[in-house]
């Protein structure tokens, strides 16, 4: 066997173990759900059950949890991306100085521990009186997935061909007929991607929220509680059904995004044939 | 109605660069103007006064004898069609053309009218909902020139809109453009950087070069009379001959060209005994000789291109490093030539122009 | 500036994009972080004290750290156990990130992607629990291990920093295999096999072509790599024991066990000195600039 060989195995055999890896936990995770074992485990296997849906489902913990969680997000949502486009369109227009320095400001939440950011707002806010609940959490989540929408907006933004707004501009629409017509519609596709990954990145969020959650619990909280207080099969139960829920979105965001991808490419070819 | 364009001694300069030095022009109702130069010569800064995406640093921009200085690029009677040509990808055909009145607040059916007859126009009526991606680079480029008609413009605004195209499709636009310009008795001002897009189309040209407006002439006058050193280079090919001034008689003056001996040709301005100037003499109007004589001079053949009915030459007089252009017409008396041989050209005095110059410019 | 914004966008939509941002940069982002800090530099004083003549700025709340010896200890190891944490995502993801960029034909490398980015979208807690389940006492892994003969007794893996460890490169792996895999990718393909075509061998290549390229991305991944596991608190909260503590359940534990949010305060803008530290380390060591890092 050449070493080329060897090295095309070898390389092969890395990748298997490197998925098994990244699957494994997870698997054993969902399977332990179905056993009927008080303590969430694969061994030894006590039985199949679905019993540990029926108590997650009766448990009025969790269905508070899941809707401050979903509260939260929506209530992120409404905020981090309105100002992610606005940083996108910002950054995009401003030529000048100090535009770097405001463009470090704006990347600083990314590279800020989740619990500095979480304790910081705490500390602001409760110097003007808020204390930690629903509302601060979604201000100290807004903080940095802003920063992430912005990011995702401004990808797209870079792609933008201004003069398609001076087109539009020299036929006589007014500057906020060229944002709604023109510019806002080219960004509703990263707008609504970005949409997407602030939601889950407020759903799944346990750092800055364990600060700032005041005496209210959102869902991830409540999962961190119960595996150190009260673990039960139950909490894997939860643990599968996001799981399907986030592959199943995940799934449809990556179909949609190379169905997308797979039409511009078709388009382009075409329009290159008919040139 | 009056569409007519003037400049009243604008002037732009961005922080220290004056991107176009005071300018003084009028662009009558109905006229196909071109403004035609190498990039960067301010050709693109002018339009985008006449645009209002610039406001100029000095002098008025008037259009139908209107002061220009307060309205916005949205408000002003024009519309351009743009280098890329900026169609909305997300929108259809149909609704590209219909823009300019929709935002303009005209029903859907009135739209629709005047999209159907701008369709016929451009002969794509059956283009009508498909999307942009799906056009072909003609296609677009009438649907462009379909969108930007949309709004009754007063003043077309043309940014070097055929330069995306292949030759073929180029030549033929260019027919077409003038075609429309015929019927709708718009005011065309054409940005372009190629003289034969400039010279076919156009009524008027004018030649810019690092942000002056050099001359301004219909195409036959700016060929045959160029005003500047540049335009005589610019426009169309030409040799150009240094050397200074030793005697002048009315228009027609000697050059003193060193090596290559006296010249004379035909000077379109002053000039003065010691001035150094530039002789420009067209390929076309370079002859052969059989023997010196007055206004000749001889050079050693470098190339040979024949090309039918012309014969391209490239040769270099003797005892210079230059080189010179020439095309004689491919009749019995070519048959001698070969590179290597030796060459005696000749030409009129009154072929050639002689202006104020020095041999860098 | 509003010129700028307001030529393109008109007056309305311009005061509408400045006052976002500034609420953001302003309120969210630069004056809570401002107000830590001043935090950090007053004494902990009951209410009625506060602006009184006790309330002055002092550096005591940091010299906390130097004088309390286990702190230090949980510090240094915190920090330590993050460096140690990168390297291993790093030597785990670098021929997966190789392998995925340049050998690897497309749809393979689609596939891949698909396959890595579904637990990136899975929650944190929930990849750290499943860990917390494989390594308990009587999980799976101890049952393997018996059942195979390998140990005679169960281990416990959750009694030490091993477990935290684990369940860190787990977490945090695909921060490092994307900013990895997009470096790598954006290399010519023709570079690699110049370098093999004179002679170079496979590792001389990755050592002088691949990785030299790659930069910016195995910056990018340790900075993220490292800034998440020194602040994190979910994994050594569901992986630790009480006997291998992080830095950050010390700060937790000032603001609702002690109380004592001045000395959080703190603690937590010492926990920001060291990321930034690292930050400006990695970029120096690296070269980089920070237009590289965001991508």
């Amino acid at each position: 066997m050449s070493s080329q060989n060897i090295l095309k195995w070898g390389i092969r055999f890395y990748i298997t173990l490197f998925f098994l890896y990244l699957f494994t936990p997870l698997i054993i995770m969902s399977a332990a759900t179905f056993n009927d074992s008080r303590f969430p485990t694969i061994s030894p296997w006590r039985g199949t059950t679905l019993k540990w849906f029926e108590e997650l489902w009766n448990d009025s913990g969790m269905w508070q949890a899941l809707s401050n969680s979903a509260i939260i997000a929506a209530g992120v949502l409404a905020i981090a991306v309105p100002i992610g486009v606005a940083c996108a369109l910002f950054l995009s227009t401003y030529r000048g100085g100090g535009k770097n320095f405001i463009y470090g400001l704006m990347l600083s939440p990314l590279l800020t521990p989740g619990v500095i950011i979480g304790i910081s707002t705490l500390i602001f806010w409760r110097s003007m009186g808020v204390s930690g609940g629903i509302f601060l959490t979604i201000i100290a989540q807004t903080t940095f997935i802003a920063a992430y929408v912005m990011l995702m907006i401004l990808a797209r933004m870079q792609r933008f061909d201004r003069t398609l707004e001076n087109a539009a501009f020299s036929l006589g629409a007014t500057h906020l007929q060229v944002f709604r017509r023109i510019t806002l519609p080219y960004l509703m596709p990263a707008i609504l991607s970005a949409g997407v990954i602030a939601f889950l990145q407020s759903f799944e969020n346990y750092n800055t929220t364990l600060f700032v959650k005041g005496y209210d619990t959102t869902l991830t909280v409540y999962i961190a509680s119960k595996v150190r207080t009260g673990l039960t099969p139950a909490v894997n139960a939860l643990g599968l059904i996001l799981i399907v829920i986030t592959v199943l979105l995940a799934a449809i965001y990556e179909i949609k995004r190379r169905h997308e991808a797979r039409a511009a490419e078709q388009k382009a070819a075409l329009a290159d044939t008919a040139n | 109605m009056d569409s007519s364009v003037h400049l009243d001694n604008v002037m732009m300069q961005f922080d220290n660069f004056v991107a176009v030095q005071k300018t003084d022009l009028k662009i009558e109702s109905g006229e196909f103007f071109s403004f035609l130069g190498p990039s960067g010569c301010g050709k693109t800064t002018i339009l985008n006064m006449i645009s209002g995406f610039l406001d100029p640093t000095e002098g008025t921009v008037r259009i139908g004898g209107e002061d220009m200085r307060r309205v916005s690029a949205n408000k002003r009677p024009t519309s351009m069609i743009f280098q890329n040509l900026a169609l909305f990808p997300l929108m259809t055909v149909a609704e590209n053309i219909e823009f300019g009145l929709e935002v303009r607040g005209i029903k859907k059916a009135e739209r629709r009218k005047v999209s159907d007859r701008l369709l016929n126009l451009v002969a794509l009526p059956e283009c009508r909902d498909k999307r942009i991606s799906d056009l072909s680079g003609g296609q677009k480029q009438r649907i462009a020139i379909a969108r930007a008609l949309a709004v009754e413009p007063r003043v077309l605004l043309l940014d070097e809109p055929l330069s995306a195209l292949d030759l073929k499709l180029r030549q033929h636009m260019r027919t077409e453009l003038k075609e429309i310009q015929r019927k709708t008795g718009i005011t065309f001002i054409y940005i372009t950087h190629d003289q034969g897009e400039a010279l076919t189309m156009s009524d008027r040209v004018g030649v810019m070069s690092a942000g002056k407006l050099q001359q301004v002439a219909d195409p036959v006058t700016l060929y045959r009379a160029p005003a500047t050193p540049f335009a005589a280079s610019f426009v169309g090919e030409n040799n150009r001959i240094a050397g200074k001034v030793i005697a002048m008689d009315g228009k027609r003056t000697t050059l003193d060209c060193g090596v290559l001996g006296q010249l004379s040709g035909t000077s379109v301005h002053d000039l003065s005994v010691g001035e150094s100037a530039l002789l420009f003499i067209r390929p076309e109007l370079l002859n052969r000789r059989t023997e010196m004589t007055e206004n000749c001079f001889t050079a050693k053949i470098q190339e040979l291109n024949f090309e039918g009915a012309y014969l391209m030459m490239e040769a270099t007089p003797i005892n210079t490093q230059s080189t010179i252009r020439a095309q004689l017409l491919s009749d019995v008396n070519i048959g001698d030539l070969a590179t290597g041989n030796q060459v005696i050209f000749g030409f009129d005095a009154q072929d050639a122009i002689i202006m104020s110059g020095k041999s860098d410019v | 500036m509003f010129k700028q914004l307001s030529d393109r966008f008109g007056p309305m939509v311009a005061i509408g994009i400045l006052l976002l941002m500034l609420l953001w940069l302003v309120m969210l982002v630069v004056l809570p972080q401002v107000l830590m800090i001043d935090y950090s530099l007053r004494p902990n004083l009951p209410p009625s004290q506060i602006g009184g003549p006790n309330d002055n700025y002092t550096l005591s709340n940091y010299v906390t750290l130097f004088n309390n010896q286990i702190h230090q200890t949980i510090f240094f190891k915190t920090i330590w156990s993050s460096v140690l944490v990168t390297v291993c995502t790093l030597i785990v993801c670098y021929p997966l990130a190789y392998y995925l960029a340049k050998v690897a034909t497309p749809r393979q490398a689609a596939l891949c992607v698909l396959l890595l980015i579904i637990p990136f979208w899975i929650n944190e807690i929930l990849r750290t629990f499943s860990w917390f389940i494989i390594l308990s006492y009587r999980g799976p892994l101890n049952a393997l291990l018996l059942g195979m003969g390998f140990i005679d007794r169960p281990i416990r893996f959750l009694s030490g920093d091993g477990g935290v460890i684990i369940g860190m490169v787990y977490a945090y792996i695909l921060f490092m295999v994307f900013p990895l895999y997009n470096a790598i990718e954006s290399l010519d393909g023709n570079q690699i096999k110049a370098a093999r075509n004179l002679g170079s061998g496979w590792i001389r290549t990755h050592y002088r072509i691949i990785i030299p390229h790659a930069k910016p991305g195995i910056a990018t991944g340790c900075i993220m790599v490292f800034m998440l596991s020194a602040g994190s608190y979910a994994v050594p909260a569901l992986l630790g024991s009480p006997g291998s503590r992080w830095f950050t359940q010390i700060i937790y534990n000032w603001f609702f066990e002690g109380g004592d949010w001045n000395q959080g305060a703190a603690y937590a803008f010492i926990l920001l000195l060291l990321c930034i530290g690292f930050i400006v380390l990695v970029m120096r060591l690296f070269k980089v600039g920070l237009g590289d890092i965001a991508r």
